[in-house]
């Protein structure tokens, strides 16, 4: 169970990672499956946010190497990494505070007056066709608030709506979503859980780190389970939550 | 006499607006904090005075400067767009430090201390602008189309490309956005823009020397921009406007001469630190200062 | 032979001299976490002082001298209380603050111009010497009074961080300001207290150097410059790495004009600064810390 398969989108080989003198991230192998979603869980300072971080590039391995779509991108540019199709949100919410949701989520989608020689063409107003793709995330997510209103206005959970729509505005291959349930309140998780089944039967994979276990049991095909930075085991929603070993990780022995 | 006096605050007013809405496409849009702005005003204006002094037409002059100090501001992005707040304000003050440590040592080219006098007024097809009024006119040219342009870009998508690198660089790199070659364009385009203004500089006074470009010109240029409103260009031009204005009177009040340069100075630093304590979004700004 | 005792004792002065400045300055960064270019405006300011006490009212020397270093204790802890305090408490960002200290800094050098005059002052303690003969290279009594003060007071430093209750409250501090408030340590005061200790040590580089060259409006600038480029060079975060980092710039300066003209020696100090911030930003004895997070 977890290995490289033909299917395999995204593998995470032997890595390790350390601050100083914290391993975070220690010699760890998992392997995410293309049109499904995978569960990503472990106690506090497991290493799941890292892997994150190095998965997109934030960080830099020490050892090990990360293949997406059977590419090498281990210590690749950030941005790289995301315009290979990787999309990701934040454990704490990462918005453009001085920009409007709507900026905010046409950001996600490149645009030629992105190129300083060609800006002195194009102003930020954006075509039809763009703003119609912004108000469709936008009702897929839920969000009510005004497009124009700067999302430094919006409560927490809108936030993280805000963040999950910019995310779903790129043109990704592989969704991660830090904590999606992270802050936000029950009905907003009912339709979260919803949006991302829905995503599934659209063909997309998502990988999930999160801490409700009930959600996260729920939704995920596969579950992956860290613990102080190794892989603890990786199985089915059902065979993980009975497993001794799971539970000695998470109540300590 | 009170005419050539009002005109010439005019002129000054003008080169500080190009000045001013250049830094704050770095500082405020980009969120770059740039202090080594008037390194590139000073590139500028030496650029262009050199070469008319050596017999260059001035337009041509003009594009040298402003140019050398783009390519001065895309080497000085090379090592600092990676660096953070206060290390990039470090190193953007310590790269003004050796520009201005250059102008004074590089004396065989600069002449040193002593400076560089005698900089011709600009002429454009045998007509010489010699008088204040045409100077006046022609800097408004300057200024209005620099400022055009430099709008122009913060208006556009690159503008909003910019603002999310401010804001969240993390976040704008995992959106696939390349924001160290976004602010090595920001810091450039600014240079080049200072490096206009120190050419329109060098014509009109006619005399350039090191002490033009120093630490309290940076003072001023953050001053300018901070009381406007940072992200606004709106904000650095009536900031441009109202700072060079206000220690206009001191000159009346009949100060020795010896007490209004430090005056001016010391109503500067606390007109800065006044806006920064009571309104630090200045009169028109939407953001602030710095990383939250 | 002579020559390179000379320039190597010519750079242990002025190593010291920078030490003394950055480690205040440093001590101020590790704790409340901006760069206080102001710190600059503390030297000039009390070398005034001092200079307003012996030169002007003809005190003694000695009585000046303690006079001028309460007085930097007591200015480095206003410009804390009547100005970064009242921004803090407004959640100022670092970069408000280092823009407000750079306006402090120009406000009070201009306030000393507009004071004092822009001439050049002196302070002088007794016949100037020539100096004692050093294995060839020439050193002076106020020189080694210099070298010795500077060392010990570093050491000083040193062990007051490490050893005394008030020196590890300030180190809990700077790890992390919310810890530290748990357990019962109040922020506030650590760097009221920061502040004064780091602006006498600012106070008693100030008495020495006015004795040393002049007294004069603009001195602090290359001061601070020289102070804020050994901090970094050795490692911001931390006293030691301050100190390690002046007396490396005092080197890489007295050599460096065996190369260069003379009027490169402060250039010299921005290309040290530049080259480590490219290649080690963190500085000598700097740990780099964890992600690149908010």
């Amino acid at each position: 169970m977890n290995t490289k398969q033909p299917d395999t989108i995204l593998e995470f080989n032997n890595v390790s990672k350390h601050f100083g003198g914290v391993k975070a991230v220690r010699n760890c192998s998992f392997y995410v499956k293309k049109g499904q979603i995978t569960g990503l869980i472990g106690p506090n300072g497991a290493g799941k946010t890292t892997a994150f971080n190095l998965i997109t590039g934030l960080l830099k391995t020490n050892s090990g190497n990360i293949i997406f779509m059977n590419e090498d991108i281990t210590d690749k540019p950030t941005h790289y990494i995301a315009n290979k199709g990787l999309a990701r949100t934040f454990q704490k919410v990462r918005l453009f505070d001085n920009l409007t949701i709507e900026e905010n989520l046409l950001l996600a989608k490149h645009h030629p007056g992105e190129n300083f020689f060609k800006s002195f063409f194009f102003t930020r107003k954006p075509s039809k066709s763009l703003l119609k793709k912004v108000k469709q995330v936008v009702n897929l997510v839920g969000l009510t608030k005004p497009l124009s209103t700067l999302t430094s206005e919006l409560s927490y959970g809108q936030k993280r709506l805000v963040e999950l729509a910019r995310a779903l505005m790129m043109d990704y291959k592989l969704l991660m979503l830090d904590e999606p349930t992270a802050g936000v309140n029950p009905f907003i998780r009912k339709r979260l859980k919803v949006l991302l089944r829905k995503l599934r039967s659209q063909g997309k994979t998502i990988l999930l780190i999160e801490h409700d276990m009930d959600f996260v049991m729920s939704l995920s095909d596969e579950v992956i389970v860290l613990d102080a930075g190794k892989k603890l085991m990786a199985d089915k929603p059902g065979k993980v939550r009975k497993n001794k070993k799971v539970l000695e990780a998470y109540l300590g022995k | 006499m009170i005419e050539a006096y009002l005109i010439h605050i005019l002129i000054l007013i003008c080169i500080y607006i190009v000045l001013a809405v250049s830094l704050d496409l770095t500082v405020g849009f980009a969120g770059m904090l740039n202090m080594g702005h008037v390194a590139f005003f000073g590139i500028g204006a030496y650029t262009s005075a050199l070469l008319t002094l050596g017999g260059t037409p001035f337009l041509p002059a003009l594009i040298a400067g402003a140019i050398m100090a783009g390519i001065a501001g895309f080497v000085l992005s090379l090592p600092t767009t990676k660096l953070k707040g206060d290390y990039l304000a470090v190193a953007t003050l310590g790269f003004a430090f050796i520009i201005e440590s250059v102008l004074k040592n590089w004396v065989s080219l600069t002449r040193g201390p002593l400076g560089l006098p005698g900089i011709p007024r600009p002429e454009f097809f045998g007509i010489t602008v010699s008088s204040q009024l045409g100077y006046l006119i022609f800097s408004a040219v300057v200024m209005a189309i620099c400022v055009f342009l430099i709008v122009r870009v913060e208006k556009s998508p690159f503008g909003r490309m910019l603002e999310a690198t401010r804001d969240d660089e993390v976040a704008a790199s995992t959106l696939g956005k390349d924001v160290y070659k976004t602010k090595a364009i920001a810091l450039t385009v600014s240079a080049f823009f200072a490096g206009i203004a120190g050419s329109l500089y060098a014509h009109y006074i006619s005399f350039i020397d090191p002490t033009t470009f120093s630490l309290l010109e940076v003072i001023l240029l953050f001053s300018i921009i901070i009381v406007g409103g940072l992200g606004s260009s709106k904000g650095a031009i009536v900031g441009a406007i109202i700072l060079l204005i206000l220690p206009e009177p001191l000159r009346f009040l009949g100060f020795p001469s010896s007490i209004v340069g430090p005056a001016r100075q010391i109503l500067y630093a606390l007109i800065l630190l006044l806006i920064l304590y009571f309104r630090p979004k200045g009169i028109f700004g939407r953001v602030e200062l710095g990383e939250s | 032979m002579s020559i390179v005792v000379q320039l190597l004792i010519n750079s242990i002065i002025a190593g010291s001299i920078y030490a003394l400045i950055a480690s205040g300055f440093s001590l101020i960064y590790s704790v409340a976490k901006f760069m206080h270019f102001a710190h600059g405006a503390v030297v000039t300011v009390s070398a005034f002082i001092l200079f307003f006490f012996a030169g002007m009212l003809k005190f003694p020397f000695w009585l000046s001298a303690i006079l001028t270093i309460i007085f930097a204790a007591l200015f480095g802890l206003l410009m804390n209380l009547l100005c970064y305090r009242p921004m803090r408490k407004r959640k100022a960002t670092n970069a408000v603050l280092l823009i407000a200290s750079l306006a402090m800094f120009i406000l009070f050098q201009s306030l000393m111009i507009a004071v004092f005059g822009a001439d050049i002052k002196t302070v002088r303690l007794g016949q100037i010497s020539t100096g004692l003969n050093v294995f060839g290279g020439i050193i002076t009594e106020l020189q080694i009074i210099i070298v010795l003060v500077s060392v010990i007071l570093l050491v000083l430093l040193w062990l007051f961080m490490k050893k005394t209750r008030l020196g590890k409250a300030m180190r809990a501090v700077a790890d992390n300001k919310e810890v530290a408030q748990t357990v019962g340590i109040n922020p506030e005061k650590i760097y009221n207290i920061t502040f004064m200790i780091g602006s006498a040590i600012a106070g008693i580089a100030a008495v020495l150097i006015a004795l040393e060259q002049n007294v004069e409006p603009n001195m602090g600038f290359s001061l601070i410059i020289k102070g804020f480029t050994g901090a970094i060079i050795g490692g911001i975060h931390m006293v030691p790495g301050a100190v390690l980092g002046s007396y490396l710039l005092g080197l890489v300066e007295n050599f460096g004009i065996w190369f260069l003209p003379s009027g490169y020696k402060d250039a010299i100090a921005f290309v040290l600064l530049f080259i480590f911030l490219l290649i080690r930003p963190q500085g000598i004895l700097g740990i780099k810390r964890g992600v690149n997070n908010k």
